[in-house]
Formats: structure tokens, C-alpha cells, sequence
């Protein structure tokens, strides 16, 4: 039966916040704090997170948040649960909310050790594909193609984004995974199953997050531009078990091709649509060979 | 009781005295003993804490930051390049005033790679808001580290306890280890003024604006400028219950003498040893231990210094373009309070010893000297490597 | 331990630590356009000859308010038990959700809410007595019902004048019971007659009709539909029957039984009428042939009849045209000139020709004409000069002795169906009451107002301003829904009976959905331009600013309002690119 879905949401999140129209990280937040709720600390490093958290003397969120240095989430979330777990505190969740420079870049040691040492926290990475708070300049998790400030014009990024989730299933965490602003349920299945991995060790959420200010495209595109880079299979939604055992949510591997190709997803955006066809072409080579390969892990 | 341990092996008595709940640290030499001691501490049970090998120190200190906000206390150690490498995270710390305590074992940097005793890693940091305070043995070194959590859980500023590599660190030394119960009587539990706490959430650490960012700095300094009181009242509290204090400087038959010899860490020990010599031979000169560095303890050293003629300032380390840096900050403390002019005297970098005649040389050379060189005195150098 | 000297120190402890909410930052002040509620309409409706607000019927039958869903219905369609059995669903071909698994069960739904719930007509309109017309309504087929049932609802005061025994025109001596059963039909004659509409039977159309207004009534609704059947037009045509007169008397239970064995029975036509005539002969006991000029693939008739008489035993001969007729009943030989498809022609059926040398006849016991009818006096239609036509009927202010006549029904509409004819019937009462309130030169432009959306039909919810009305006309095409978000699904059509077991009798064949599966079916529709409370806005804005009321408080009162919280909607206008079906829209928020 149809409901009228009209119960109201605890949200976590405060409006009032400085997040640009149409911020995909910020609906992740309010997505994610959906499942986690109010039992949970947030460690949040340099990053468009740190200003959305808002200005002295105010909050957007409404759970304690530890801000902390660019290179640290992995190490303060470290450090933060081991206080609780001192004071005795088993319930609260800590998570390290990081964007994909304090993740893949700055913050990836960090974020690595902490893998390693099995810690009992739930690392999240909003993935808006480059360094965005400072304005828009190359991270390792810009894709191939991209142009931003510091990969300008015929500079543009020749190198692939760097897949992290393959690297923290290499680590053999026992929960990995990609979500989508596009796909709400998924993330929020997501969250819950991490939450629920208490005391296993390093749960790792990579939540692709679109950015119309930075990847150029109208602030109401938003989620349609998630959702296209889930359909086209550039970032298909999966979760790896113990760095193993891998499931692929989104798109269906039973579908024999992509509903959209890469090419209409990368046309959606500016800051691909210097690319020739030849070049679009190649990426759409390369983002099937990738599905092929995800799909086989998947079998 | 007393037991003959390492100086190391006295800090970490010190940390398991504090109860402190999390330890982290990164290895390098000669902070090693340290952490080992704290690690084995952990293992067995005997401390109650969670010892977190992190991944260098940068993450070492953001971990410990972390705790800190988490409301327990904590504990970190490193030395030269590991602190070097704290060095974003130091600011952090106390801006974040959070009263962390950390052992730091001078040590020098490079290249090329240099495992010995040089000031230059600490005082390099003197800029980042925490408490220094150097040591010279294994009582010192336990008692300030206890000494430590009193004063940065009063003031909200984390505290250096520094330790000389080598000489100190891995130096075996008769030390009263109190028990706890005292130790009980003297460090109450850790009480934060603010934490990570989901019944009472707010952000720690967000954007400060430039409305207001002056005024939290501003509260920075103020309780810089309430720790030489704080530390005086701790140091009280310490004596009435141990029947041991310090100080933040020891003055050594500076009462009438013409020239005062200021040195930190063990060299003070061999100018000590030097200055009775000199007596011996009827030279009129004291040693100026300086203990407490940030804040500088300008009082102090000029009440210290009453009636002096000239300091010579010994320091082991070097701020290049401007000399030793004790000296330095000696020379800035007298400036307005009035004072003998100060004699700066680079010595025993990179674990180049420090022997009583070189603290002689010194003496000497501070003697004869009309006023003091425009640049500090480089003193042992061997002149058939100087190019 | 004693009060310390350090308990009393006071140390400054200025930290950048929170103490209040983002949410005194009024950020709706950063907006320089604001979603509004703005519902469009769907292809269903516009495909509806009557117009049928389908998303809102499907959306409160999927809630279980299944009484509700039926009001809905009844406000544009009087005779939902019988479009539930017999529309040829328009409306499932448009459906969007085709594109993404399987259309909607429109009309199996249409008749499971008829047959569940009882549920009168929507209130009449009080008109003051010299408003009040009196209406002569010449015929009680399904455009004469309507006709008579939407002026009733006006507030007019109707009278049918039927000619045979019983009302339903086609509805009765057309549609064989096993499709239309009399009970059901009954029951939706009498809720016409529960508006006050006075049916009198016996009565045969005559032109005298036309001096009705002399005896007091104010206007005349012709509703005659086509009385005189095609002839076949070839040599023999005179010893073929007449399919419709067939279906008639076997209703009335007249109709002759055919013997086991005999040789097979043929009928000529391709649409519903040939369909339902060899069903009928089926169970007669007869092996009915239907024999069309054109492919199977052109065939008028409802493809779902088609496939239904196929898998009856009815075997179907196509690209056959009749030639002559030879012998007499019970033993004929009907000749046949084989048929070569061509190009399509305009309407998409193939043009024919005859294959020269390739006669052959077919030895039958009877040949039934199934090929068309027409109007049966020149009287019954809109005079040529002086009728105004409109897109489903013609209405002539005064062809009554100056008083104003409507034409309905297969009169008037190209396309012959009952759904068309009950639109027919409306399009005519709208247009006569529009007629009375602003005279014939208001008529075109009232109708134009009442049309619900783009390419549609008249809806009575639009002509009476209903809250429905104020939605746009634009269509919610497939590519605007959010296709990701609907689980795939089947359809369900309902249970029918077995065809072997169907063949035997004139049990209803359909047996239609049960409740609960109709519910579940209804939640399959997509509710196209109108909010069905999905809640993608609320979900997905950035800023936590969609506000929610109370369930069932929304206008109108089946929603859960939603609204953005202006205060804080940064006018990023992500809620109306993700509403699925269109009912949100970005303008301009002025300063």
C-alpha cells in the first residue's frame, strides 16, 4: 500500500549551513547521519566539510564533531575511540568524515595505518573528485579527463582516478564500499551495515559525491549527474567483504550493456567537454574493462 | 622506592603513575625506550591504556589530540625529525588546549643523520604554544612528567618535558619512584573542560573568523602568562607531598658571583662540576640553570642575575642567522627588566661532548671579552674540518 | 585533597567551540528561483476519451480508498463497470511505465473498483429554477447515458427516450453478456436513473422527436447511434444476416442454436462487432470464420478480443474479400477473392488489391455481416452550415423548432467505441449547458476551458473548476520520470476463465482482479504530474528544507503537502529535477 511517507526524519543536519546550492556532500551527510544517528562522533579534517560545519560560534550538525588537521582523520578518529573506549563508551560511533584530497592524497597514510590496525571506526570519504574548498584543484581522485585549476586547458588530467576501495579491500578491511548521493536506501543500507561491524575493525564508505561548482554543471543536476555516473558504470555500487568477497548493487551485472554511455555522463559536465570523441572512446574502453573485472570478482 | 632505572624508563614510570589511557607513538632514536617501557606497560595489563603504534608522528600527535578531545589523558614521546614532523600538529595542540604531555629527547637534525644529544629540535618548536621544560636526570625527568599533567590540566596547554639524548635518556640513575598512592594524593583524575560527548554535542576546532580568532589567541598568551604562577603553585604541591621542587630556573652560587655561566639539560650537571672547579681557584662564578624555557622565565633569570656582571649563555643548539637560541631569549627577557649583558657560546652540537674544560674555556673566554661578540662563540670546533 | 591554591587560579580558556545552530542563518535569502507545487498532466488521461484523472484514481485505489478512487472515476465516466470490461484502454498504451517494464492495469483496476464498491454519483449541481433545462435525450446508449448523466449532474432535468425494451443501446444488443454481463450493466443504468434521469422504453426515434421543445422541454440530445447496418455489397448480399441483429436476439435469448457438425458459419468484418459475433456463434454452437479483407495485424477489434477468440476456436481468414453470396441459409457458398497487403495507407492498415486469378469460395451454413452501420434517417444528423462541430459531438442552437439539438455518439465520433461515445455524450452536455449560460458563441471557448490537458478531452472536473482543474496541461513525458527508482514489476490482468471452458457458455469470461491484488496493481502506477508522497524532495535537498504536513492534509486532500521551507531553500531546484512525475517546478522568486 502507498503511504503517504509524511513521518517526520530525524535529521542531524541544520539548514542554515554554507554548503553551495545543490552540494552533493552535503546531502551525503544528511543521508549518512540518517542511519548512523545521534550516537556518533564526527572527525572532520580540512575540507569543504570543515566550513560547512559552520562558523563560530555555530553548528550544522547536531553531533559532536572534532575538527583536525588536513593529513590526520585516520589517526584523530584513532585516537578518539580509543578515549571512549576508556571511558567506557561502546555505543557511540566514530566516524572520519574526509573529502577524497584528505583520503586519497594528504590523509591516505593515515588512513592506511588505521586499516591496518583493525580500528574500530567507520571512515567515510565524500568523493567530489578533487581539491574543492581551496578551489578546484587536482586530487588523485580526479578522473582521467577532468579539467580543474591546476590541470587546465591541453593540461588536462592524464592520469586515472586512483581506486580506493580496491586499496583498502587490499588491506582486507572487513567492510568496504562504494554509495551514491543517487541512490539513498543504498547509502543508508550502507551506513547501518557498517555501524553494525562494530569492534571488526576499519569500515570504509566511498560516497561519490557530485559538485555542480567544481565539475560545472547547474545546481539541480545534482543527483541526476550521480545517478548517470551509477547507470553509465563509471562508478558502479558495490561492497567488498574482508577485501573478498565483493557484491555489485548497481547496475545490475545481469544487464549486457551500460543504459547510458560514459559519453553523455561526461557531457553533462564541463569539465569534460574538451574531450574528443577518440578521447571518450577510450574511457569508455577502459570503464567496461573495469566493469569486467569488478564482475568478475563479483562472480 | 628507589631504583636505579634508565632516564627513559622514568618517564614512562611517571606516565603509568599519571594513568594516563592512551599512549601513542612512532619510534625513532632515542625516544625508543620510552615507548617500549609504555608498550610493555600496556601489554601487560599493568598500565590500563591503549598503546597505538601509529604511523609516524605527524599521526602520532593527531592521535593523541584526539584522545584529548576524547576527555582522557594522553601521552606522546619523539626527538628530532619525528618532532620536526609534529610540528603542524603542535600548533594544533595547543590552540587546541588540550593538556597533552609529551617527552621530547633532543636530538639532532639532519642531514646528515645525527642520533645525539643537540637542542635545536625543541627550541625549533618554541613558537607552537606549548610549555617547555628541560630536565637534567632521571628524578627530574619523573617527577616533571607527573608535574606535567598537573600543570596542563590547570592551565589547558600541553607540556614538553625534555630530556638530553643519550646522556639522559639511556642513562641508569638512582630515582625515587613514589608509589601511586602519593602519586594519587598529588595528580586527582582527569577532569576535561570540554570533550566529545553526544549527550552534549558541539564542534571543537571550527572556523574562526577573524572576529573572533584574535581574542581565543589572545587567550592563548593569557594562560602562557598564568603558567609561571600555575607552575609555581604545582611545584608547592609537589614539594609538600614528595619533599622534592624545582623551579622554573636553579641558581648555583650565583649570589655573588661576577659572571654566571647559564646552561640547560645535564650539561648544566658538567658546568656545575666546572663552576666548583673555578671556585676552587677562586673565580667568582655561578650557573644559571634555565628549567623552564616557554613561558621564558624572564623574572626569574633577572632576579637570578641581580648583581652579575656578565652571563654566558651555553647552548647546544644553533638558530642559524641568529645564534643560540637560550641566549637569544636571555638576552630578550633582560632587555627591558635591565641586566648583564649576555655572552652566547655555541657548544656540543650533534653530541659533540661537553667536557668541564671546554666549560672552562668558556669561562675564560667570557672573562677577557670586553663585550659580547656580535655572533655567538662557537666553542670545540676542529678547525682542520672548518671550511 | 584539600582547596589548592591552582583551584582558585582563573585561566583564560577562549576556544573555537560551537554553542548555537546554523539554523539563524536564514539562507533562502541566497535564492533567486523557489520550487512550487505544480502538477502537469499524464499521457493516461490525455489518452482517456473521458478524460479519467487516472494518476489520482490509481494513487487513492493504491491507498485502499478504494471508494474515493471510484468517485474519481464517476466525476468524468458514469459507466466504469462497463469501460472496465470493454475499453479498448487507450490509456495503457500511452502509459509510461510501458517504456519501463509493463503498462498499468488501467483498465482491469477501472473494473475491479466498480465491481467492489457501491458508490453513488457525484452530488448534482443546484440550479435555480429558470436555470433548470428539461432535456429530451433521443437513445440509451452509452453517449445517450452519458449525455443524460452529465446534464443531470449540471442540474438539468433529463428524460431518455428509448426505443427497444431495455436501456444500453450497443451496451445490451451489441456486447455479448460474456462480456458485459446484464447485472453489471443494470447497475450502472440505474445509478444514471438515481440522478433523477427518467428512461422511457419502447419509444422509437422519429423526427417528430425534433418538436419536443413544443411540448416544454428546452433541448434535444440525438444519441441515435448508427441504426442501419452496412450492406456487403456484392452479388447475394441480401442472404447474409446481420451481425448486430444476431447479437441482439441472443441476448434476448432468441437466437438460434446451430447443430454439431454443421459446415462452419462465416463473418465478414474486422472489428469488435465481427469478433463478438463469431464468439457468440461459438457458443451458439457454431464454427465461426471470420473473414477480413485486410492482414490479421489491421483487424479494428480489440487485439486482446482477437486473441480471446482465437484460443475460443474462432479461426480467422484474413486478406479474403466477399465477391457474391450463392445459395440459401444453411447451405451456402460464400465467394472469396484472395487479397495482397500494399504500403500503408495514412492510417497505417495496409491498402488491398485483389490478386487476379486466386477465387475461391468457402462452403458455410450462414454469412453474418459485420461491416458497419450508419446513421438511420438524414434527421439523426447535424445539419451541414448550421452545427457547430466540436471534437466529439456537434451541437445546432436551434435544429428544434429553435430550440438548440446536440448530436452524440457514433454519430459524431470518428472513432467508434464506447468510451468515446460516453465522452461524446459529455463533450454534448457541456456544450449544451455552456449553450444556455452564453449562447452559441461561448460554446467553443467553455470547451476549450474544459479540456484537462494537452491533445485531451472535456473533463467535468475542468468545466466545474474542481481543484484538479489549476494543473497544467503539459504531458509528464517517460524520459522526465526517474525510472531508477521503480522497482520492476508485472502487470496482473486478472483471471479469466480457461478458453475451452469459456467457449461453452456465456459466463463472463474476465473475472477481474480481487482487492487486494488491485490495490497492489494500482501501486504500480507512476502518478505522472501529480505527488503521490514519494518523497525524493525531501530526501534529496541539501538543505534539509522541505517541510512535510500532516498524512492526508494535502490540498487536495489525499497528500501530504509538501513545501519548501523558504527561510533556508537556497533555490537549487534539485527537488523538482528529481519529483519522478513532474509535480514540482522552479520560478523566478521575486525579491
Amino acid at each position: 500500500m502507498k503511504s503517504y511517507n509524511a513521518d517526520p526524519i530525524e535529521e542531524y543536519l541544520n539548514p542554515g549551513h554554507v554548503g553551495c546550492p545543490g552540494c552533493g556532500g552535503t546531502l551525503a551527510m544528511k543521508l549518512a547521519l540518517r542511519a548512523l544517528g545521534p550516537k556518533t562522533v564526527m572527525v572532520v579534517p580540512a575540507s569543504c566539510w570543515a566550513i560547512i560545519v559552520g562558523n563560530y560560534p555555530q553548528s550544522s550538525l547536531k553531533v559532536p564533531v572534532l575538527q583536525t588537521g588536513f593529513a590526520t582523520t585516520g589517526a584523530a578518529a584513532s585516537g578518539v575511540r580509543a578515549a571512549l573506549d576508556a571511558r567506557g563508551d561502546r555505543e557511540t560511533t566514530v566516524v572520519g568524515w574526509a573529502g577524497d584530497g584528505g583520503t586519497f592524497d594528504i590523509g591516505f597514510q593515515a588512513l592506511s595505518a588505521a586499516a591496518e590496525r583493525g580500528e574500530d571506526f567507520i571512515y567515510v570519504c565524500y568523493d567530489n573528485e578533487a581539491y574543492m574548498n581551496t578551489g578546484v584543484q587536482r586530487s588523485s581522485s580526479t578522473p582521467y579527463g577532468a579539467r580543474t585549476m591546476t590541470t587546465p586547458g591541453g593540461g588536462w588530467k592524464r592520469q586515472q582516478k586512483k581506486n580506493i576501495v580496491e586499496v583498502l579491500a587490499a588491506h582486507r578491511v572487513p567492510y568496504a564500499a562504494t554509495a551514491s548521493i543517487a541512490y539513498p536506501d543504498d547509502l543508508e543500507r550502507k551506513m547501518r551495515k557498517a555501524v553494525s561491524l562494530r569492534g571488526a575493525g576499519l569500515r570504509f564508505i566511498h560516497i561519490f559525491a557530485s559538485c555542480p561548482t567544481g565539475w560545472g554543471f547547474a545546481s539541480d543536476k545534482s543527483v541526476k549527474v550521480a545517478r548517470m555516473a551509477v547507470a553509465s558504470r563509471f562508478f558502479p555500487l558495490y561492497e567488498v567483504e574482508d577485501g573478498l568477497r565483493y557484491t555489485i548493487n548497481q547496475p545490475s551485472p545481469d544487464e549486457a550493456g551500460a543504459s547510458l554511455p560514459v559519453g553523455d555522463y561526461m557531457r553533462a559536465q564541463s569539465r569534460f567537454r574538451h574531450l574528443s570523441a577518440e578521447e571518450v572512446a577510450s574511457i569508455q574502453e577502459r570503464v567496461e574493462e573495469e566493469w569486467g573485472r569488478l564482475k568478475q570478482k563479483a562472480e | 622506592m628507589t631504583r636505579v632505572i634508565e632516564g627513559s624508563q622514568a618517564v614512562a614510570e611517571a606516565v603509568k603513575l599519571a594513568k594516563a589511557k592512551v599512549v601513542s607513538a612512532y619510534p625513532i632514536t632515542p625516544q625508543t625506550h620510552i615507548v617500549e617501557e609504555l608498550a610493555r606497560l600496556c601489554s601487560d595489563g599493568t598500565m590500563d591504556a591503549r598503546f597505538i603504534c601509529v604511523e609516524s608522528e605527524h599521526s602520532a600527535m593527531a592521535s593523541v589530540i584526539g584522545a584529548a578531545s576524547g576527555g582522557v589523558r594522553a601521552f606522546t614521546a619523539s626527538s628530532s625529525h619525528g618532532l620536526a614532523l609534529m610540528h603542524e600538529m603542535l600548533h594544533w595542540a595547543s590552540a587546541a588546549r588540550l593538556p597533552i604531555v609529551m617527552a621530547e629527547v633532543n636530538r639532532a637534525l639532519g642531514p646528515g643523520w645525527n642520533l645525539w644529544l643537540d637542542q635545536t629540535d625543541s627550541l625549533a618548536q618554541r613558537d607552537t604554544g606549548w610549555i617547555q621544560i628541560y630536565v637534567s636526570d632521571g628524578q627530574e625527568a619523573l617527577d616533571t612528567t607527573l608535574a606535567a599533567y598537573r600543570l596542563a590540566e590547570i592551565v589547558n596547554l600541553p607540556v614538553m618535558v625534555v630530556l638530553d639524548a643519550f646522556f639522559l635518556s639511556h642513562t641508569y640513575e638512582p630515582v625515587d619512584v613514589p608509589s601511586q598512592e602519593d602519586v594519587d594524593r598529588f595528580l586527582p583524575p582527569y577532569s576535561p573542560k570540554f570533550l566529545l560527548d553526544t549527550k552534549a554535542p558541539y564542534v571543537l576546532g571550527e572556523v574562526a573568523p577573524p572576529s573572533v580568532y584574535m581574542e581565543m589567541r589572545r587567550s592563548i598568551q593569557s594562560a602562557m602568562e598564568s603558567a609561571p604562577e600555575a607552575l609555581e603553585a604545582v611545584d608547592e604541591e609537589f614539594r609538600s607531598i614528595f619533599g622534592r621542587g624545582y623551579g622554573p630556573v636553579e641558581a648555583y652560587r650565583c649570589e655573588d658571583a661576577d659572571i654566571v655561566i647559564a646552561a640547560t639539560g645535564t650539561t648544566a650537571g658538567t658546568a656545575r662540576v666546572a663552576v666548583d672547579a673555578l671556585r676552587d681557584r677562586g673565580e667568582k662564578v655561578g650557573l644559571l640553570r634555565i628549567r623552564l624555557f616557554r613561558p621564558f622565565p624572564a623574572r626569574a633569570v633577572h632576579e637570578a642575575l641581580r648583581g652579575t656582571k656578565k652571563v654566558a649563555v651555553l647552548d647546544r643548539n644553533c638558530s642559524f642567522g641568529a645564534g643560540g637560541i637560550f641566549a637569544q631569549e636571555t638576552r630578550a627577557a633582560l632587555y627591558n627588566l635591565g641586566g648583564p649583558p649576555v655572552h652566547s657560546y655555541i657548544a656540543g652540537l650533534g653530541g659533540r661532548d661537553v667536557t668541564p674544560s671546554l666549560v672552562e674555556e668558556l669561562y675564560f673566554d667570557a672573562k677577557k671579552a670586553a663585550a659580547p661578540a656580535p655572533e655567538s662563540v662557537w666553542l670545540g670546533l676542529r678547525e682542520e674540518l672548518c671550511k | 585533597m584539600k582547596a589548592s591554591r591552582l583551584d582558585s587560579l582563573n585561566v583564560s580558556l577562549f576556544i573555537s567551540r560551537s554553542s548555537a545552530s546554523t539554523s539563524s542563518n536564514k539562507t533562502g535569502s541566497w535564492s533567486f528561483s523557489r520550487p512550487r507545487r505544480a502538477e502537469r498532466s499524464a499521457p493516461c488521461s490525455a489518452a482517456c476519451p473521458c478524460s479519467e484523472d487516472i494518476p489520482r484514481i490509481e494513487m487513492l485505489a493504491s491507498r485502499g480508498l478504494a471508494d474515493e478512487a471510484l468517485a474519481s472515476i464517476l466525476e468524468e465516466n458514469p459507466l466504469p463497470g462497463t469501460c472496465g470490461r470493454v475499453c479498448f484502454h487507450p490509456c495503457e498504451a500511452a502509459c509510461n511505465r510501458g517504456g519501463i517494464d509493463e503498462a498499468v492495469s488501467v483498465n482491469a483496476l477501472e473494473r475491479s473498483l466498480s465491481d467492489a464498491t457501491v458508490t453513488a454519483a457525484p452530488p448534482a449541481r443546484k440550479l435555480p429554477p429558470s436555470a433548470r433545462k428539461k432535456i429530451t435525450i433521443i437513445g440509451s446508449g452509452p453517449a445517450g447515458l452519458s449525455a443524460a448523466y452529465f446534464l443531470a449532474r449540471l442540474g438539468h432535468e433529463c428524460e431518455i427516450l428509448e426505443a427497444s425494451s431495455a436501456a444500453g443501446g450497443l451496451l445490451r444488443w451489441g456486447i455479448p453478456e460474456y462480456r458485459l454481463p446484464s447485472a453489471a450493466l443494470e447497475r450502472e443504468i440505474a445509478r444514471v436513473e438515481s440522478l433523477g434521469v427518467r428512461i422511457r422504453l419502447g419509444r422509437p426515434a422519429g423526427e417528430d422527436m425534433l418538436a419536443e421543445p413544443s411540448r416544454g422541454r428546452d433541448a434535444v440530445v440525438i444519441a441515435t447511434g448508427h441504426g442501419r447496418p452496412s450492406a456487403l455489397g456484392v452479388p447475394g448480399d441480401e442472404l447474409a444476416l446481420d451481425a448486430l441483429g444476431m447479437l441482439a436476439r441472443s441476448r434476448r435469448g432468441e437466437e438460434r442454436r446451430f447443430p454439431r457438425g454443421g459446415a462452419p458459419v462465416a463473418v465478414v468484418g474486422g472489428g469488435n462487432t465481427a469478433v463478438d459475433a463469431a464468439r457468440t456463434l461459438l457458443r451458439l454452437g457454431a464454427e465461426p470464420i471470420i473473414v477480413y479483407r485486410r492482414r490479421r495485424e489491421d483487424m479494428p477489434a480489440i487485439g486482446a478480443e482477437i486473441e480471446a477468440a482465437l484460443a475460443e476456436g474462432v479461426r480467422i481468414l484474413p486478406l479474403a474479400a466477399p465477391s457474391a453470396i450463392e445459395g440459401s441459409d444453411g447451405k451456402m457458398a460464400l465467394k472469396l477473392r484472395r487479397m495482397r497487403s500494399g504500403d500503408a495507407g495514412a492510417d497505417g492498415r495496409a491498402s488491398v488489391a485483389p490478386v487476379p486469378g486466386e477465387d475461391f469460395a468457402l462452403e458455410v451454413s450462414a454469412v453474418y455481416a459485420a461491416v458497419g452501420a450508419s446513421a438511420a434517417e438524414r434527421w439523426m444528423l447535424p445539419r451541414e452550415g448550421s452545427a457547430l462541430r466540436l471534437a466529439r459531438c456537434a451541437i445546432d442552437p436551434t435544429a428544434a423548432g429553435g430550440r438548440p439539438v446536440a448530436y452524440a455518439g457514433d454519430l459524431t465520433i470518428g472513432r467508434e467505441s464506447v468510451s468515446d461515445a460516453i465522452a461524446s455524450g459529455k463533450e454534448a452536455a457541456i456544450a449544451l449547458d455552456a449553450l444556455f449560460s452564453f449562447g452559441i458563441k461561448g460554446v467553443a471557448a467553455e470547451i476549450e476551458r474544459a479540456l484537462a490537458a494537452d491533445g485531451g478531452s472535456a473533463s467535468m472536473e475542468a468545466y466545474s473548476r474542481g481543484p484538479r482543474a489549476t494543473r497544467s496541461r503539459a504531458i509528464v513525458k517517460a524520459e522526465d520520470l526517474n525510472a531508477d527508482y521503480i522497482e520492476r514489476s508485472r502487470r496482473a490482468n486478472g483471471r479469466a476463465l480457461e478458453s475451452a471452458k469459456a467457449a461453452l457458455s456465456f459466463a463472463e469470461v474476465e473475472c477481474g482482479l480481487g482487492p487486494a491484488e488491485a490495490a497492489a496493481q494500482a501501486g504500480r502506477c507512476l502518478n505522472c504530474g501529480i505527488c503521490n508522497d514519494c518523497d525524493n524532495c525531501r530526501t534529496f535537498c541539501p538543505e534539509a528544507a522541505v517541510d512535510v504536513g500532516p498524512p492526508g492534509s494535502g490540498d487536495p486532500a489525499w497528500t501530504s503537502p509538501r513545501a519548501p521551507n523558504l527561510d533556508y531553500c537556497k533555490g537549487c531546484g534539485i527537488c523538482a529535477t528529481e519529483c519522478p512525475r513532474g509535480a514540482l517546478s522552479m520560478e523566478e522568486a521575486s525579491s
